[in-house]
């Protein structure tokens, strides 16, 4: 039996914001409710019509993928210990009087910049109910918060900056931080 | 009962779901849809989602196996979910309980 058309656009329009191992998980049930309803009695048109009326909208279920995607929650937790991890690099900057650390002015405005883009990037994948959307944007966060705390480590290290234990614990909050965010980028990418 | 009215519960009820064994979407959503009377009013596309986050949290597993030619993801109880289940359930019944009693003015059973 072919599938009718109604059914095909829906499918496509799913296809069309989600990976395929997802949208053939859902085929499978829209195909079984139509069938379920020309079990029932219905003209094929009408079995469609009432199967995808029953199934809802593509938008609040690609929303609620979106809502369970890995890589949204491990932005949203990325966003919530960042303002911790900021303090402890914020502490470290007061105390240690971070202005006075060899650090070009280029180097000090390419981090600040990089920094406000990752917080952009991991917001919109907070928020986001498009699910690639926040899958890529948070992925990408995830990718760029590793690698800034790595550049802040290095930069410590190799500048003449003061090892003192503030700027250690900077240090380990960050360390913890690409941690974290490693570890969120398995099931983030598994899927 | 609509959407709104269910969150919440929604994860103890497609776990409960489970319990009798193994089941893809669609047969969860049957199971529902039998167990309920067709009470619950919600998009079905919407289970699917809401097993992949039970999924994500380790309360059920999901494998895919072929059907009559098509492929189908089949989800099943994990032993942290039976736990999650059967501590839900005694949370509904004794918060149902409670309620019951207050709404119809008479003394709350003693928690058994």
């Amino acid at each position: 039996m072919s599938e009718p058309r109604l059914i095909s656009s829906y499918l496509a329009a799913l296809a069309d914001q989600l990976p395929a191992s997802i949208v053939e998980e859902l085929a499978d049930g829209l195909t079984e409710t139509h069938r379920s309803y020309l079990q029932q009695g219905l003209a094929p048109d009408l079995a469609a019509e009432s199967a995808v009326a029953e199934f809802g909208e593509p938008q609040e279920i690609v929303a609620e993928f979106a809502r369970v995607n890995p890589a949204r929650r491990a932005a949203r937790r990325l966003l919530g210990i960042g303002p911790l991890v900021g303090a402890c690099w914020a502490a470290a900057l007061i105390t240690d009087r971070a202005s006075a650390w060899p650090v070009p002015f280029a180097a000090r405005v390419l981090i600040g910049v990089a920094l406000i883009t990752i917080i952009g990037l991991l917001a919109a994948s907070a928020l986001s109910s498009r699910y690639r959307l926040a899958a890529r944007a948070g992925v990408a966060g995830c990718v760029g918060i590793a690698a800034l705390d790595a550049v802040l480590i290095t930069a410590v290290m190799f500048t003449s900056a003061p090892m003192t234990w503030v700027v250690v614990g900077a240090m380990l909050a960050s360390t913890a931080r690409i941690a974290f965010a490693a570890r969120s980028l398995v099931p983030a990418l598994a899927r | 009962m609509r959407a709104e009215e269910l969150k919440g519960h929604l994860d103890a009820v497609l776990l409960a779901a489970l319990e009798d064994g193994p089941r893809h979407g669609y047969a969860v959503i049957e199971s529902l849809r039998q167990s309920t009377g067709g009470r619950l009013d919600l998009p079905t596309g919407t289970i699917y989602p809401a097993l992949r986050r039970l999924e994500q949290a380790g309360l059920i597993t999901g494998s895919w196996s072929v059907v009559g030619g098509r492929r189908r993801r089949e989800y099943k109880l994990t032993a942290a979910g039976t736990r999650a289940l059967s501590g839900r359930r005694a949370d509904w019944l004794d918060f149902s309980a409670t309620v019951s009693a207050a709404l119809e003015g008479r003394p709350c059973p003693s928690p058994v």
